[in-house]
């Protein structure tokens, strides 16, 4: 059963043109600010200051995460928008099936296309560093860590918004209580002085602790470390899921 | 032959039309519970700010810290220097004569000086000042104490004097500290740094350079009057630990025919009197306490692509074109009712955070003096309060113009996110203040900064101009959406 469910989110997920979209907008948003931060380091810091180029290099994925949350989200919204999903479920009766398949579906197809973003992104840092700041490398453990993890972050922030969208069943509350909850602690975090109260939000917050696998150095100085920070945002996808899992099958479709 | 419609136009039917749009708005449930959310949003997030607390009252609330050039005044005299010229090394540096109870830091004095950036001055125990010309040096400068009182002069050529100020020092010892002081407050610098900003002290060396400088006791003493070598001057860094304690570079003075060069460096001055101590990073609490804002806004921004996204996944767009065929007057009258409607919600949500917070803020140390009291009759605080409501309204007529011209609540209501929650984000990342700025200033969050109390290092644009970047924004999004729905099929 889980075969035919899985054919059939993937035939979804493939035809419809939300995905090529967004997965370009993945690419283009993530690619674009990292490249752009990285080519004007001179201007803004000499080698000597220590830039974490890795880091920012994968600066635009605070952006570019945003096309996979409404790919996401997308994926089981409007399905109940356009009542498609009563279709799906005669199809396949087995609701934890049909959500494991779309999880299933979605995850391989964020991380593929996360990996290829990522290497783009890795290539496209590597050329445009100016002259005189330590080349990126991937040999370098924590730069593969930090490019690896973020596809991870990425496949996590899929499923947690498929989590949400699961819950609430709309497109746009869907979005919006995605967004709140990855930008309220890092937006907030700007006006709060106490220092222990910041750090303590940053470490329990999905996109402040998960992008922590972004950071190459100063990792002591850290709310979260970087593989701990990941953790958080996958006990976020959990928690989402298991709700969702619950919700999908005690709702009526 | 051509078919024409026998219905005949409604005229003055935009008063319908604003009930249609506003029975649409009110009678869907999800609009309630959106409009609810924001606002509940808004001020719950502005809760969260209060676990913030500052120590910014702790410790002594002054700063002293000066070169001194000084010899003991017994009893009631004058002291008079004519400031020759003084380095232009920070605004609020200072040179001039003084009168202080000992070389301790941190107890009384009184002191008549000139400034690059303010003028004349007359300043005594942290918290009396007066001011007198405006220009700076060269300029004579006495100060004359009588008992307990000190009454400070200026002169253009140390014949005529005008009083710039008196004051009374209680307690003032019999025999004080009288001469030449110099001092130059720190510059603020901030660094950003990809896990912050550090904001260090530059120090700035203050000099200057006295001559005609004279110390007159008022009463005749029992030494004998003759011409002899005068009580010998010395020179001391007065230094305020508390204040800078790692230290500033060390002060001096030379003295040459009667001509001295004074170093310092420091300030003295108490913390509600002069802007020199006020650091560029200090918390702007108005600000913060509307932060909740800037998540709440993603509910009022949802609100407004709704408004506008769901007649098309529905299809009640086309009725409503039916309805009233001049697709202008209903862009115009969804505008009118999502701007009222956000309008009012944004004052409920702005005004609510801002009550709800101050009194939490008190506790958490945000007191005078470091902190004044804020209140809704302030002008400034007015506006930042007032001001977040139309930030959202704003907002919320640039996300409805979105979703006319998109259609598709994901697409509009994540363009707007994009452009609304990033930017503020990217002060964090970009390791340029310069560049920074330029993201607020070119993204609506410009509008943000209707906001603003006080100047920062990271300020970024004045309250009203960014709050015209915002209109901006919804005034193309809003065009752009009357010209697609005049060209494009419902």
């Amino acid at each position: 059963m889980i075969r035919r469910a899985l054919r059939m989110e993937w035939t979804k997920l493939r035809t419809v043109r939300t995905s090529t979209w967004s997965l370009a907008c993945l690419a283009a948003f993530s690619i674009g600010p990292g490249a752009l931060l990285v080519s004007s380091l001179g201007g803004m810091c000499p080698p000597e200051c220590d830039a974490d180029a890795a880091q920012l290099s994968l600066a635009g994925v605070r952006l570019s995460q945003l096309a996979v949350v409404v790919l996401a989200v997308l994926t089981v919204s409007v399905e109940y928008e356009t009542t498609m999903i009563r279709t799906t479920f005669a199809a396949v009766p087995g609701r934890i099936t049909v959500l494991a398949a779309k999880a299933l579906a979605l995850t391989v197809v964020v991380l593929a296309a996360g990996t290829v973003t990522m290497l783009a992104m890795f290539g496209v840092g590597r050329a445009v560093m100016p002259d005189g700041y330590p080349p990126l490398s991937l040999a370098d453990g924590p730069t593969l860590r930090a490019f690896g993890g973020t596809v991870l972050y990425l496949g996590l922030t899929a499923l947690l918004a498929l989590g949400v969208a699961t819950i609430v069943r709309h497109t746009a509350a869907g979005i919006s209580l995605v967004a709140a909850l990855f930008y309220v602690v890092p937006i907030a975090a700007q006006a709060i002085g106490d220092e222990h109260f910041r750090e303590q939000l940053q470490r329990y917050a999905p996109m402040s602790a998960g992008l922590a696998i972004q950071a190459t150095k100063g990792l002591d100085d850290l709310p979260i470390g970087p593989w701990p920070g990941l953790a958080v945002l996958a006990a976020y996808a959990a928690a989402a899921l298991l709700i969702a899992a619950v919700l999908i099958r005690a709702r009526d479709a | 032959m051509t078919y024409q419609s026998t219905i005949q136009g409604v005229r003055g039917g935009f008063g319908q039309l604003l009930r249609a749009e506003w029975t649409k708005f009110w009678s869907v449930r999800s609009t309630v519970l959106c409009l609810l959310a924001a606002i509940g949003l808004s001020i719950l997030l502005s809760m969260f700010l209060t676990f913030n607390s500052t120590d910014a009252n702790e410790g002594p609330h002054y700063v002293d810290q000066f070169g001194f050039v000084y010899q003991p005044l017994a009893g009631d005299g004058s002291v008079v220097a004519h400031v020759q010229s003084q380095r232009d090394s920070h605004q609020w540096a200072k040179a001039g004569v003084i009168i202080k109870q000992s070389l301790q830091s941190g107890t009384p004095y009184a002191a008549v000086m000139v400034t690059p950036g303010h003028g004349v001055r007359f300043e005594a125990t942290f918290n009396t000042q007066y001011t007198g010309t405006a220009a700076g040096g060269p300029r004579w400068l006495k100060l004359t104490r009588s008992g307990t009182s000190v009454t400070g002069f200026e002169s253009g050529d140390g014949v005529t004097w005008t009083p710039v100020g008196t004051v009374t020092i209680a307690g003032l010892a019999p025999t004080a500290q009288v001469g030449l002081f110099v001092s130059s407050p720190p510059n603020y610098v901030v660094e950003k740094h990809f896990a912050g900003n550090d904001q260090h002290e530059v120090p700035t060396n203050g000099e200057a350079t006295f001559d005609n400088v004279s110390v007159r006791p008022a009463v005749p003493t029992t030494l004998p009057a003759a011409p002899g070598p005068p009580v010998r001057w010395s020179f001391a860094d007065i230094l305020d630990t508390n204040r800078f304690p790692g230290g500033l570079a060390p002060g001096g003075f030379t003295e040459t025919d009667g001509a001295f060069v004074v170093s310092g460096n420091g300030d003295i001055a108490g913390s509600e009197s002069v802007s020199s101590l006020e650091a560029p990073t200090g918390d702007d609490i108005v600000k913060a306490s509307l932060a909740g804002i800037q998540i709440g806004l993603i509910a009022f921004v949802a609100l407004g692509v709704l408004y506008a996204s769901s007649e098309y996944r529905t299809g009640l767009i086309r009725t409503t074109f039916t309805a009233s065929p001049r697709r202008g007057r209903v862009l115009a009258a969804k505008a009118a009712v999502l701007g009222s409607v956000v309008l009012v919600a944004g004052l409920i949500a702005s005004f609510g955070a801002f009550l709800a917070i101050q009194p939490k803020l008190h506790e958490k140390g945000y007191e005078p003096p470091a902190y004044p009291y804020l209140s809704l009759t302030n002008e400034t605080v007015l506006r930042a309060v007032a001001g977040t409501a139309l930030f959202l309204t704003l907002l919320a007529l640039l996300s409805l113009g979105l979703g006319f011209v998109l259609r598709r609540s994901a697409r509009a209501i994540t363009l707007v996110l994009a452009l609304v929650l990033v930017p503020q984000l990217a002060g964090d990342l970009i390791p340029s203040i310069e560049a920074a700025k330029w993201m607020v200033r070119l993204t609506p969050v410009a509008g943000l900064e209707i906001q603003q109390s006080r100047l920062r290092f990271d300020t970024a644009i004045g309250p009203w101009a960014g709050l015209a970047v915002l209109c901006g924004y919804a005034a193309v999004a809003l065009l752009a959406a009357l010209w697609m729905l005049r060209r494009r099929d419902a």
